[in-house]
């Protein structure tokens, strides 16, 4: 009772804003899980039902055999795993030696780099897109993976933080690393990219992410169904069979796991790594 | 002797440094200055993709086609594109700034650590949705007969009414700018709450002492120590917004109406991509990253000369 009296209605008002909030948020993504196990007479129904009458199978096999069976789906959402795998490693790795660079190095113009690179970020991939397809014309890189990856090899953000994360590495390691004799390359590998745990995990995510919601460059460079990504094969799918919404729902409920399985493995560093963005400023 | 020696470490030391940093620096070179300067140089052209003629010199006539006022009336032109844009981007921003900042205050006002956690993560759930999943669930949601309509009216109070949320040009621009909000709301939310959670609890305690309440601590001190976060959130939500493309495309190619959701971004991949009109393109990218460049100069001129010391 004593509980209940100090519930004001502020108080009150605030609870119903977040559920409200809530429920906006996190109806859709439900509405997803259980259409994706209706028939389309179900989900089509006023008012909706909410709980799905038995299980369409159909809808998943639908959703994976494709619109004309050929299994595209599988092909596709192999292609978005290797493009983005390959995007965070490398996005990771580079940015790390970069970064390294950077911060433990003094040579001539050190600070012209890091201006430079840091001007880049200034540069939105929808403006130089149309240059970007004409050097994959050019250099005949279309339908491949490289063409699909080329362009987001490193990025600056990604410098940008390893360099801030390094500058306050200790120096005395390193140099007890070199007076024992280890060459640079090696004190790289060995000691300063085991050390940055906390980035690379925070980096590899975002790039990942980043290129696993990627359709503006795969609508560029890949036309052939066997290389388009699964942000395009959800999108045709959902045109040619835009009355199957069950299956429709199936395919993007399939298309998500992946990012829901590392959400679920690594929420703390999805939540940290937005954060992140907030030490941009100063 | 030893100033010598050292002096060569140094030297060599200088060499590794640099080492590591080519890689990067010839990426950069290569796939975003050579670009982008490659788009400036040929948004003077008349280039087409595809035509064997050697591109013809324009000077400004791309820009001066696309800021033809004339074409003000044709409801695909680059004016109206800005248009949409600009309407897109102040539908959407405005209510993820005030909403996301209600909300991370609100979540901190909560005593339970562990809801505040879940609500974090609860409103994040939509970040991890790739865009075009998020557009084909929210088209499902806005068909006639989807929940959309079935929530509306029983919110309004007008069973049986179509809101044309595909539709109608302003409902299919409400509907991208509800996508949109959907699935970056949770994302601003956790920037506010470590915003916040960057304020020393010693001021909060001094101004209780002091004999503020709730509601003055939040005006008089909260904002105006968040002033910097809801810039650096406000801006990076704008520039968010003008990279929009995915949902507009989705909604598109699914049947929707072009002109209202005709953004920026997608009218370059039309323009560029499937006419072929590539030094057009470039224009329009041009401005694009004009507009863009602006709003991050704005930004770090407002970040330096606000930063708070505690």
């Amino acid at each position: 009772m004593q509980k209940l009296k100090n519930i004001t209605l502020p108080k009150a008002l605030m609870v119903l804003f977040l559920f409200v909030m809530l429920l906006f948020t996190l109806m859709p993504i439900v509405f997803m899980l259980t259409a994706s196990m209706m028939s389309t007479r179900q989900i089509v129904r006023m008012p909706f039902n909410w709980i799905p009458e038995g299980f369409q199978w159909e809808n998943f096999a639908k959703a994976i055999m494709g619109n004309d069976g050929t299994y595209i789906f599988l092909r596709n959402i192999s292609n978005s795993l290797i493009v983005s795998t390959t995007v965070a490693v490398t996005t990771v790795m580079l940015a790390a030696l970069t970064g390294y660079g950077l911060a433990k190095f003094k040579f001539k113009g050190r600070n012209t780099v890091f201006m430079m690179i840091m001007a880049t970020m200034m540069i939105p991939f929808e403006a130089i897109m149309i240059p970007l397809y004409m050097v994959v014309m050019v250099l005949r890189i279309q339908n491949s993976y490289i063409g699909l990856i080329l362009p987001f090899l490193v990025s600056a953000f990604g410098i940008f933080q390893m360099k801030q994360y390094l500058t306050t590495f200790p120096s005395e390691f390193l140099d007890a690393a070199r007076v024992d004799g280890m060459g640079e390359f090696g004190i790289f590998t060995r000691i300063v990219f085991p050390n940055c745990k906390p980035v690379i995990a925070t980096l590899a995510i975002l790039s990942f992410r980043g290129q696993w919601d990627n359709l503006l460059w795969p609508l560029l460079v890949s036309q052939s169904d066997k290389m388009k990504t699964i942000p395009q094969y959800i999108s045709n799918f959902a045109l040619e069979r835009s009355t199957d919404e069950g299956a429709m729902m199936a395919a993007a409920l399939l298309a998500s796991i992946p990012m829901f399985l590392l959400f679920m493995s690594l929420t703390k560093y999805f939540i940290g790594g937005s954060a992140v963005y907030e030490s941009r400023k100063g | 002797m030893g100033s010598k020696k050292s002096f060569s470490i140094e030297k060599k030391q200088a060499r590794w440094g640099f080492a590591f940093v080519v890689p990067s620096l010839v990426f950069f070179s290569v796939f975003n200055f050579y670009p982008i300067l490659n788009a400036f140089y040929m948004s003077f052209f008349n280039r087409k993709a595809l035509s064997k003629a050697p591109p013809k010199f324009l000077g400004f006539d791309n820009y001066l086609r696309l800021f033809n006022l004339e074409t003000a009336g044709n409801e695909l032109s680059f004016l109206n594109s800005l248009k949409s844009t600009l309407v897109f981007t102040l539908g959407t921003f405005i209510p993820l700034l005030i909403i996301s900042l209600i909300l991370a205050v609100f979540i901190s006002f909560l005593s339970s650590n562990k809801s505040k956690k879940f609500l974090q993560v609860a409103y994040y759930c939509p970040a991890i949705l790739s865009s075009v999943v998020a557009a084909t669930i929210w088209m499902l949601i806005f068909d006639p007969r989807g929940l959309g309509n079935q929530w509306m009216n029983a919110l309004m109070g007008t069973p049986g009414t179509d809101h044309r949320w595909l539709v109608d040009p302003v409902m299919e621009q409400v509907s991208t700018m509800v996508i949109y909000f959907w699935k970056y709301i949770g994302y601003f939310v956790i920037l506010f709450i470590t915003g916040l959670a960057s304020i020393p609890p010693t001021i909060y305690e001094a101004s209780t002492i002091d004999g503020a309440n709730k509601w003055q601590t939040f005006w008089r001190i909260t904002l105006p120590l968040l002033k910097p976060t809801v810039v650096l959130v406000s801006v990076m939500a704008m520039l968010q917004c003008l990279k929009t493309f995915s949902t507009q495309y989705m909604l598109y190619s699914n049947g929707a109406p072009r002109a209202p959701i005709n953004v920026i971004t997608f009218n370059i991949y039309i323009t560029g991509i499937q006419q072929q009109y590539l030094s057009r393109a470039s224009a329009m990218s041009i401005v694009l990253f004009i507009l863009m460049l602006s709003l991050t100069l704005v930004q770090f001129r407002t970040t330096k000369s606000e930063n708070v010391e505690y």
